[in-house]
């Protein structure tokens, strides 16, 4: 975007939004087990932050925010939460439960409160991955065709 | 031109009400005693003795039926708090880490008829959900303890679908 197309009003109105938009899909996350919401919802909320700082402002800045390296780090770190919370509850009744039953972790004394723990997490996650993709594929798509690239492949 | 506006005009009323109809025709969301949602009729039995079921005796006769029919046996009978004509039936199920009874059957006495109904599973999902896992909200329980495999595999969906994106735009194909 050049120079001459920003817009002052655009611009001030996201600069406040987006803290706020962020604060919001982390409550979305955290209360999914008490309220409605969820990793699904809350992580589309977070990454639709990310999409209208760059509608807003521009790629470049957007990149400089939320660089690549993050970015790949974030996508995968969701499942391996997922699945390592899975994995816990084989590694800490030595094999006797199955995977993913999450009563035999012990955060707390409490089987049943275990389970709501486990599946808080299990949220995290899942929160997670679907923010890193959505930007991921956000990112990828607005990107335009560099000429440096091209040459490489001819 | 006109013609076919006409058409497609009728077409559409013609859809807004068949779904007008079919909104109507759904069961009232969240009615616990909406019959299609909590139970299903498996079959019925002609009894003579039939004042003999309650809360100790079980009929041999429907112990048998269930047998032959392949399903599990009964091992409890309980009358429910509305009428005297219904009884829920329990099993033990043989899961290794939840050795619990659970609520399977539903009897009802029509005349000299015994009606053997099977409860949906959406009744235990109801009515337990909120004692083993602790969670208020219903949709979660199911989303990530009772369906957890699918929803590591939706996530997983949704990982590949980034990871092809990134593949074929960022990198171009080239591996």
């Amino acid at each position: 975007m050049n120079e001459k197309e920003r817009d002052v009003i655009v611009e001030t109105v996201s600069r406040v939004m987006i803290p706020f938009i962020q604060l919001y899909a982390l409550y979305v996350i955290i209360h999914g087990s008490g309220g409605p919401g969820g990793g699904f919802q809350g992580g589309v909320v977070f990454a639709s932050s990310f999409i209208l700082y760059v509608i807003a402002f521009n790629l470049a800045g957007g990149r400089k925010r939320f660089p690549e390296s993050a970015n790949t780090l974030f996508s995968s770190l969701g499942l391996y939460i997922y699945g390592g919370i899975g994995l816990l509850a084989i590694l800490f009744t030595r094999g006797m439960a199955q995977y993913l039953n999450y009563g035999f972790i012990p955060f707390t004394s409490h089987f049943e409160e275990n389970r709501a723990l486990g599946m808080d997490f299990v949220e995290m996650g899942i929160g997670i991955t679907v923010m890193a993709i959505i930007a991921s594929i956000f990112f990828d798509l607005a990107q335009r065709e560099e000429p440096v690239g091209e040459k490489e492949e001819k | 031109m006109i013609e076919t506006r006409w058409f497609n005009l009728i077409i559409i009323g013609l859809l807004c009400g068949l779904f007008i109809y079919v909104a109507e025709d759904i069961p009232p969301f969240g009615d616990p005693e909406a019959p299609t949602i909590k139970y299903v009729e498996l079959f019925q039995l002609e009894l003579t003795d039939i004042e003999g079921i309650g809360e100790n005796s079980i009929p041999s006769r429907l112990i048998q039926k269930l047998k032959e029919r392949g399903f599990p046996p009964i091992t409890r009978i309980e009358t429910t708090s509305r009428t005297q004509n219904e009884w829920n039936a329990f099993i033990s199920k043989e899961e290794p880490y939840y050795p619990k009874e659970e609520k399977y059957y539903f009897l009802r006495k029509e005349g000299n008829l015994l009606k053997v109904y099977r409860y949906a599973f959406v009744v235990r999902w109801i009515e337990k959900g909120l004692k083993e896992t602790a969670v208020p909200n219903m949709v979660t329980y199911g989303l990530a303890d009772y369906r957890g495999y699918d929803t590591l595999g939706e996530t997983t969906v949704i990982f590949t679908a980034g990871v092809s994106v990134i593949l074929l735009l960022r990198r171009k194909g080239r591996l």
